[in-house]
């Protein structure tokens, strides 16, 4: 066992861990965020992605131990009190969410792509996301939520529905 | 995880030798995790200690200079790779093999050195790394070592490392700056996906390499090549060098009938 300190969310968390306890289990199982999902386990299918100190990364890749001292945002603090983030609402506006289980980690991915891209095309949408499995939409509605969010709504009309 | 097992986290290069050298037999270093984590937690590999590598101070730092050339620390990521402007300016080769390794998870967290260090005959850096005449830093107790990466894969998982020393650093002289070139990558899919084959090729001075991906137990660089030979004998001096698998990805057959495409491609495309 080891003591980390972490910040998730920009709340201050130090407990006790499992040296070979993985960051997904220590957000989802000790402190309760529970909006992060486990997917494959193995990096695959991006279910688990969360901010490690400003960066998107699979937290089933990462040891919570590895973390002490990081700062960590998961789907939980995306919500502001007035509702829904931008990304979010525009997720729920364009049908980007079926059964729910890629959509946090679709959501941090994307929210990577809009910090460094403000107008990104529908090639650099789908590369941004590549690591994220989706099984219901066929991932048109995601990019399309991306589009529409980032003022591109006309090249929606483009995008091939499967 | 269901498998336990220690975390050790050393500070500095000699704290880091010290405890490769009290594990040597049940020690396994830890980069970027994208590969240990997956193989632990499947029961292929179990160490009774994890020692990362990245906390050893100025591991993450990835430096250009016109006498060393590009220096990059052992916790240096794909992505950090991608992000340095020299990197990108000087080393557009390096950064055509990182932008197609994984997703960019992936790339945020995995490392080049341990993307080296892991020794797949698919690793993605490997072509850029052979084909700019890098090498390795390698330091044990009994003191530091370099090794250029045409010397340092010696199978498939296996390098030149001894047990006990550890990759500090990757070299890529300054000497090779400029030299240009384009990393084809054939996957099942569009996305995030293991190589089936993958031909670099590159253009330095007046010479043309080539490193190849997935195609023998390490990869493999293939030089000494010029315009007048001719694209139809660098396909021929390439298929002699590689020796490709049938496996669940694809038949040999194909990896080298897609490797002498690829390379008329290059061959065209690269002037």
């Amino acid at each position: 066992m080891m003591k980390i300190k972490v910040t998730v969310n920009g709340l201050e968390y130090e407990r006790d861990v499992a040296e070979h306890r993985t960051l997904l289990h220590f957000i989802r199982d000790d402190l309760g965020l529970s909006g992060t999902k486990e997917g494959c386990g193995m990096g695959e299918c991006g279910a688990c992605t969360v901010f490690l100190n400003g960066k998107v990364v699979n937290a089933c890749l990462v040891l919570a131990a590895e973390a002490d001292g990081a700062s960590i945002e998961t789907i939980e603090g995306q919500a502001g009190s007035f509702g829904l983030s931008d990304i979010q609402k525009a997720f729920e506006k364009n049908h980007a969410v079926q059964c729910g289980f890629c959509t946090p980690g679709m959501v941090m991915s994307v929210k990577e792509l809009l910090r460094h891209n403000g107008k990104p095309t529908p090639e650099a949408i789908k590369e941004a996301i590549e690591g994220n499995f989706c099984r219901c939409t066929g991932y048109t509605q995601i990019i399309e939520a991306v589009l529409d969010l980032t003022g591109q709504g006309d090249l929606k009309g483009e995008l091939k529905h499967v | 995880m269901l498998y336990e097992f220690r975390y050790r986290a050393p500070k500095t290069a000699s704290e880091m030798i010290r405890l490769l050298d009290d594990h040597r037999d049940d020690g396994k270093i830890l980069a970027g995790g994208t590969d240990l984590l997956p193989n632990i937690r499947d029961g292929n590999i179990r160490p009774a200690v994890v020692i990362d590598a990245k906390k050893i101070q100025s591991a993450d730092s990835i430096a250009w200079s016109a006498s060393e050339g590009l220096v990059m620390g052992n916790a240096v990521t794909i992505n950090d790779v991608l992000r340095c402007r020299e990197a990108r300016e000087l080393f557009p080769v390096l950064c055509d093999c990182a932008r197609q390794l994984a997703s960019h998870q992936i790339r945020n967290r995995a490392t080049v050195a341990g993307n080296v260090v892991n020794a797949s005959p698919c690793a993605d850096m490997a072509p850029a790394l052979l084909c700019l005449d890098a090498f390795a830093v390698l330091e044990s107790a009994s003191g530091t070592r370099q090794v250029p990466f045409s010397e340092f894969f010696t199978g498939v998982k296996h390098t030149v490392l001894k047990a006990g020393e550890f990759l500090e650093k990757i070299i890529i002289p300054a000497s090779a700056a400029g030299a240009r070139g384009y990393y084809l990558k054939l996957k099942r899919i569009a996305g995030h996906d293991l190589g089936i084959i993958g031909v670099l090729m590159v253009r330095r001075n007046n010479g043309i390499r080539f490193g190849v991906s997935s195609a023998a137990p390490t990869p493999v660089l293939v030089d000494g090549m010029l315009d007048k030979d001719g694209v139809d004998a660098a396909i021929v001096k390439v298929l002699a060098a590689i020796k490709p698998i049938d496996d669940i990805r694809a038949s040999g057959e194909y990896r080298a009938f897609m490797a002498s495409t690829y390379i008329r491609r290059l061959w065209q495309e690269i002037k």
